[in-house]
């Protein structure tokens, strides 16, 4: 069941609260963060236009940005994450389905495609994180290792909430 | 005029996205600078007012180990004392006549503040305090817990302010092995939160594993001798004429609560002498 703008913003508040308060502290063997916060971006309905997805994740970014002291980063990586948002998950959907107004989520998906869309953009804003944040090709191992350990992580963890928040609708 | 519109409304993700995108990239390149806008920091009143609730809680979770922390400086405190104490005690005997000449000006003030917000994960960290310009800190003040020296305010706001944390790279600070006068830079490097870089050391310097590195007190920063960390070993060095030594730090970043923000009264004159130097410079 399709949730309303009103749940997407509340949502939002929340996870952009324990983003900063909660996950920004997370570190998993020194190379694990967790992004919880760009679950709404990964989950918006297709059906919204791109301008204000893009909007939306700009400005999500940009609260985290200034709680964590990272003015820019997250912004930058949620704003490239919302363009990119369509075509990757156009990239596990058959054609024929592709106009169809498909809510991203495990119980409209299917684990399979689901797992596959959530992965490639976990792993696209982990990509995008880092790099903006270390900017150098020297810190290229440890820009690839965190990138991994924290798409996976963070992966993990919105397979779950996924779950959690779609039985509770 | 229509193909116009119709050129803009065909492109406008396109634009919005641009628009986006520059603003993100204008944000990264003035949030790299030294000063910027206090709203723009974790010490604006939002995130202050919500750091420094969820603090009250979270606060209590690290006593323990900041206790015994606390507990053995305070011991080494007391020892310190009681050897000056002695000191001055045999220098009185000494000259008795000039004894007026040993009250010191105080020439460092402290103010308390507890860390409402820290980060360790980022090249670049930074972390809150609940004090701010209405407690007298002001930017450039430097930043010490029980152990030794942890940042230099960065932004202050009327209640918080934001500090540039040690465990930032773009930062260094002036240092030297206790004891001597051989300077070097402190400059943490990512990664291990523990571990720091002393650069820039005269390679006719006399050191062991385990000498203190303190504050040099070459700045109105730091006072000099405050504790800083231990030399691990020597490392390779980019310049082969200067030595590099590998330094364990010895303030726990991962549990900064209590933390103490150093004013030095002859600050104002010092800069302003500075400044004199380069005017005539010029």
């Amino acid at each position: 069941m399709s949730k309303s703008i009103l749940q997407y913003i509340l949502i939002t508040a929340v996870l952009v609260l324990a983003q900063v308060l909660i996950c920004n502290h997370i570190m998993i063997f020194n190379v694990a963060t967790l992004f919880i916060f760009i679950y709404v971006i990964i989950n918006l309905p297709l059906s919204l236009p791109t301008g204000w997805l893009l909007t939306w994740a700009f400005l999500s970014g940009l609260i985290v940005d200034i709680f964590s002291d990272t003015l820019g980063v997250n912004a930058l990586a949620c704003t490239v994450l919302a363009m990119v948002k369509k075509p990757v998950f156009y990239a596990y959907i058959p054609k024929d389905d592709r106009t169809k107004d498909i809510l991203p989520s495990l119980s409209s998906l299917g684990f399979s495609v689901y797992a596959k869309y959530l992965l490639s953009m976990t792993a696209i804003y982990c990509l995008l994180v880092f790099s903006i944040e270390y900017m150098s090709i020297a810190d290229i191992k440890e820009i690839a290792i965190m990138s991994a350990g924290s798409a996976l992580f963070t992966f993990l963890i919105l397979i779950g909430l996924d779950s959690l928040l779609d039985r509770k609708n | 005029m229509r193909n116009l519109l119709n050129f803009i409304l065909r492109y406008s993700t396109w634009f919005v996205f641009t628009f986006y995108v520059v603003i993100s990239i204008f944000l990264l390149v003035i949030g790299s600078r030294y000063r910027q806008s206090v709203y723009l920091t974790s010490a604006n009143a939002v995130s202050g007012t919500i750091y420094d609730g969820t603090s009250q809680v979270t606060g209590y979770f690290n006593l323990r180990s900041i206790n015994e922390s606390l507990q053995a400086s305070n011991a080494q405190l007391q020892n310190e004392v009681l050897n000056l104490k002695n000191e001055i005690a045999q220098y009185k005997m000494l000259l008795s006549d000039t004894a007026e000449t040993f009250q010191s000006a105080d020439r460092y003030g402290y103010v308390a503040a507890s860390v409402i917000n820290n980060n360790t994960r980022h090249p670049k960290n930074f972390f809150t305090i609940n004090r701010g310009t209405l407690d007298g800190i002001e930017q450039g003040m430097g930043v010490m817990d029980q152990s030794g020296i942890v940042g230099i305010v960065n932004v202050a706001g009327p209640h918080m302010a934001r500090v540039i944390s040690l465990l930032n790279e773009t930062q260094h600070f002036s240092v030297k092995i206790k004891d001597t006068s051989f300077v070097g830079s402190l400059n943490w490097k990512g990664g291990d939160a523990t571990i720091a870089y002393m650069e820039e050391v005269p390679r006719h310097v006399k050191y062991e594993i385990g000498d203190t590195v303190v504050t040099s007190g070459y700045s109105t920063t730091f006072p000099e001798g405050i504790p800083v960390g231990i030399i691990m070993n020597r490392v390779r060095s980019q310049d082969d004429s200067f030595f590099t030594f590998k330094v364990h730090l010895l303030p726990d970043f991962r549990s900064l609560s209590t933390v103490r923000v150093i004013k030095d009264i002859y600050k104002e004159e010092i800069d302003s002498l500075a400044t004199f130097d380069a005017l005539i410079n010029e």
